[in-house]
């Protein structure tokens, strides 16, 4: 008796299953809560729903689904209200997906529908139906769903799932459910697979040999090296190498063709076409880990140059010709199918070297070399030449260390050279999003040009404390002396020091100039407006010989929008 | 035509009876829409309020102010101008402050709800040409349910909290949204306790018949909180104070928790959206209710409404000098 009524809700409630998932890792504050969260979801969940669940929460989304001006132009139908009015919503709530559920309210009478009927019967069609019927089809969903569902719903609709889950989180829920290893889990659910095929069974079943070659390994990254490098003990147990300044990257090389991988999961294969064509001379059942940089006959060429070729997909010859690139080999993953991860580090980069010295010479395929010296401080002394070689410092990896899933310390460490340091002044402000929806949180900054006029150079919001952040708020809000759509124009009065990893010409901002991963490092309340730096210092430290206009960044100025 | 109210930098002001309504800076008479200390200030010669908030202005502002309370609906003459307040649901003694002078009428709103509240007097519509209204929460995304509803949602949470073992932090402003607050609370569930903020007021609801459970101030140290429910204010959200209730779950209800962000980034297990504020539809319905001509906005980041306003026939417009306004109620 019980149990019926258990399962007859069960089956009643299988939307609501994940809209309650969200909901409650939405509002969870602690992992192991979150953890505990999505494996009771995925034990009690239809097998489908559990695929699709698996699907989101790795990040993956169905683009193309509806664009986000459509979307508010059939919100502002449905709801009466018109698109500026909106937008508005849209700015004071920080989150489009947010503020449509707020402005739809969705059916307080409906039936549940399952997650994977959310999927294969609204958002799959609405990728391949045209405009009308898109509307109708998105007025249909929003009669079918109830207000707890509309939130998730309109999450997967304009693509931004996050629910503050990291990969490495779900794939221990997974590993639970399945009692396998987290590192075959992140495998089995990065890249790009098809959750309306693959069995949920399949990603949390036992490992099968055929379902590894088409996928990337979990990337092993390096913690920062906060200590002095004697702290690490021996040199002689290390191995240095220059740390790149690329897209890193791991070439998949099989039979039937190669395959590329960023560490955000893309698979950039089509923008770098150079690159697979080494496939056939590459034995298969290969991975590689390294960096794709941008490579001219003069030598290694800056980041910026290699963003003329991300996001361009099947590049024609000219664009190939002006803009070439080269892979940069590190470490060896795989070799004739077999995982060698937990080789040490010195034996898998043996294998690399002599598989590599087999290639004919000619291809944008090398081995990044060691950086040799005779102990610590030789070390130091050749790593200050890191920025005139372009790189960000150095890689220090242990010799005997295995490739580990994720950033495990004692491993690898990089060793970045310092940043470059300016203060700044901010001159305009933005509300922010997430949890820093309706404060002032994005500032735009600027400093000196030799007129004494302020010209901006970046844009930053992250490095202040909660409590400081409210403070600017309430500074922001008492001193906006315009409005240009959703940005207000600030008196200047707050100086922030700001770091960042150098500068390149951009026609985004007024002084010609932006900055690489800017981020405020401290409030300098010491500072005055008129005490700021100067654009001359900066365009020094930026080393600016060329000043070609961009065409539009395909980042943003502050480099956020990068594939990691 | 000369109107009965104007702006001066202390805030509006009729020159037909030279009274200011909730005036910054040191005024002589001061005309008080409500308590809240963003609306009753300190330092003027003279109060006058509705009978209701007179008690409550006094242990805001201190026993020796000079004040008068004025019954709802009562007109008096001050100087050339007609004076009179009206209910504005907003917290216990609210009043909408209705001035006419030569056949001319503005209500100036203070803080206002249409929506029922069972701890203080149901608002109050009131007929003028010109109407200034707060517009706090002056966007579609506000909408409020009955607040039957969110007093079921913090009942239950607090009972979820009792069978975990953990007490219940709710936060909420001392004055008005606390008393509703306590007001709403099941006391079968547990004990109740407030913050010394809330309980000096909590006598004046009870004398204009607002009913609470027993609620108990929180002793120094003394130990065991499990199971109960404490309303605090927001103030003390990361004080030394609420140290002693360990484990607690942490809760806060307002209007602005509607968004997410907003609960999200005050690190809290819950917040509930309860608001003595009027939400969007009900600001469009007292402003067209009023039947006024022109509406001026304060209190809030008006534009959007006003904007809405304007394209619906609506002369509305920002009260000049009121600035944004985001984080009290």
């Amino acid at each position: 008796m019980a149990r019926e009524s258990v399962q007859e809700k069960s089956r009643g409630e299988q939307m609501k299953g994940f809209s309650e998932l969200f909901h409650d890792l939405d509002e969870m504050t602690k992992t192991g809560e979150r953890i505990a969260r999505m494996v009771n979801y995925f034990e009690h969940a239809p097998k489908e729903d559990a695929s699709w669940a698996s699907w989101f929460l790795a990040g993956n989304r169905i683009k193309g689904v509806v664009k986000t001006g459509e979307l508010r132009e059939w919100a502002s139908q449905r709801s009466g209200w018109p698109v500026w009015l909106i937008d508005e919503c849209y700015e004071r709530v920080g989150d489009l997906a947010e503020t449509l559920s707020l402005l739809i309210g969705g059916n307080k009478e409906a039936d549940p529908a399952s997650l994977s009927e959310v999927v294969q019967g609204i958002l799959l069609p609405l990728a391949h139906a045209d405009r009308s019927e898109k509307a109708e089809a998105l007025k249909r969903a929003w009669n079918r769903l109830r207000p707890m569902d509309l939130l998730p719903f309109h999450k997967l609709l304009t693509g931004g799932f996050r629910i503050g889950v990291s990969h490495g989180n779900l794939c221990k829920a997974l590993a639970e459910v399945g009692q396998v290893d987290p590192a075959i889990i992140a495998q089995r659910i990065s890249g790009d697979w098809d959750p309306g095929i693959r069995k949920f069974e399949q990603i949390v079943g036992e490992e099968r040999p055929e379902d590894s070659w088409c996928r990337p390994f979990p990337f092993c990254l390096a913690s920062p090296l906060q200590e002095e490098p004697n702290s690490l003990g021996d040199l002689k147990d290390w191995w240095a190498e220059w740390k790149w300044d690329g897209i890193r990257c791991q070439l998949l090389n099989e039979e039937n063709g190669g395959l590329l991988w960023t560490r955000g999961d893309e698979s950039v294969g089509e923008s770098f076409p150079e690159l697979l064509k080494l496939s056939p001379h590459l034995p298969a059942g290969l991975a590689i880990d390294g960096e794709i940089l941008a490579w001219g006959p003069e030598g290694m060429r800056s980041f910026s140059r290699l963003q003329k070729r991300l996001g361009r997909k099947e590049p024609g010859p000219s664009v190939l010709k002006k803009e070439p690139v080269r892979f940069m080999a590190y470490d060896l993953l795989k070799m004739e199918g077999v995982d060698i991860r937990t080789l040490p580090f010195l034996d898998r980069r043996k294998r690399l070297e002599s598989m590599l010295a087999e290639l004919p010479g000619g291809f944008p395929l090398q081995l990044s070399m060691p950086v040799k010296s005779m102990d610590w401080d030789k070390l130091a002394k050749q790593r200050e030449e890191s920025r005139d070689r372009g790189v960000e410092g150095l890689m220090l990896k242990r010799r005997d260390s295995v490739y580990s899933t994720g950033r495990v310390m004692g491993g690898w460490y990089k060793w970045k050279v310092d940043p470059y340091v300016a203060d700044m002044v901010v001159v305009a402000a933005q509300l922010g999003h997430g949890k820093r929806a309706n404060i002032y949180s994005d500032y735009t900054l600027a400093v000196l040009d030799q007129q004494q006029e302020l010209v901006t150079v970046a844009k930053a919001y992250s490095g202040l404390s909660d409590a400081e952040l409210k403070e600017v708020d309430r500074y922001v809000r008492k001193n906006i002396t315009g409005k240009f759509g959703p940005v207000r124009s600030v008196r200047p009065g707050i100086v922030f020091e700001v770091a960042f990893e150098g500068a390149r010409s951009s026609g985004r901002h007024k002084s010609g100039v932006a900055l690489r991963f800017p981020r405020i490092q401290r409030w300098r309340r010491d500072k005055k407006p008129e005490e700021v730096d100067t654009l001359e210092n900066l365009l020094g430290y930026a080393r600016m010989g060329e000043r070609v206009m961009e065409d539009g960044a395909k980042t943003d100025d502050a480099g956020n929008l990068l594939l990691f | 035509m000369d109107e009965p109210m104007i702006v001066r930098p202390e805030g509006l002001f009729c020159p037909a009876g030279g009274f200011f309504i909730d005036p910054r800076g040191r005024v002589d008479k001061a005309l008080v829409t409500h308590a809240h200390s963003d609306h009753a200030r300190p330092g003027h010669g003279r109060y006058l309020v509705s009978e209701s908030c007179l008690p409550l202005l006094k242990l805001r502002l201190g026993q020796e102010i000079q004040a008068e309370g004025i019954a709802y609906g009562k007109v008096c003459k001050i100087g050339d101008a007609h004076v009179s307040f009206h209910r504005a649901g907003h917290i216990l003694g609210s009043s909408q402050i209705r001035v006419e002078v030569g056949g001319r009428v503005w209500v100036v709103s203070g803080d206002y709800k249409p929506q029922p509240d069972r701890s203080c007097e149901a608002f109050e519509l009131v007929k003028c040409d010109v109407f200034v209204s707060e517009c706090t929460f002056g966007l579609p995304v506000y909408r409020w349910q009955k607040e039957g509803v969110i007093h079921q949602q913090i009942n239950a949470w607090w009972q979820e909290n009792v069978e975990a073992g953990r007490p219940s932090m709710l936060f909420a402003y001392s004055l008005g949204k606390a008393q509703r607050l306590l007001r709403g609370l099941d006391s079968s569930i547990g004990p109740i306790f407030a913050h010394g903020a809330v309980h000096p007021f909590l006598p004046v609801y009870e004398k204009y018949g607002v009913v609470f459970p027993k609620v108990q101030k929180p002793k120094e140290g003394s130990g065991e909180w499990a199971g109960s429910m404490i309303v605090a204010p927001p103030a003390v959200e990361d004080a030394g104070w609420t140290r002693r209730f360990k484990g607690a779950s942490r809760g806060f209800a307002s209007g602005w928790m509607a968004v997410r962000g907003a609960r999200r980034r005050r690190n809290l297990d819950r917040g509930f959206v309860l608001s003595d504020h009027a939400d969007w539809s009900g600001l469009l319905e007292v402003i067209e209710g009023t039947g006024a001509e022109c509406v001026k906005l304060t209190h809030g980041n008006g534009e959007p409404l006003a904007r809405y306003l304007q394209e619906r026939g609506v002369d509305a417009s920002m009260l000049d000098g009121s600035g944004e306004r985001t984080g009290e109620e």
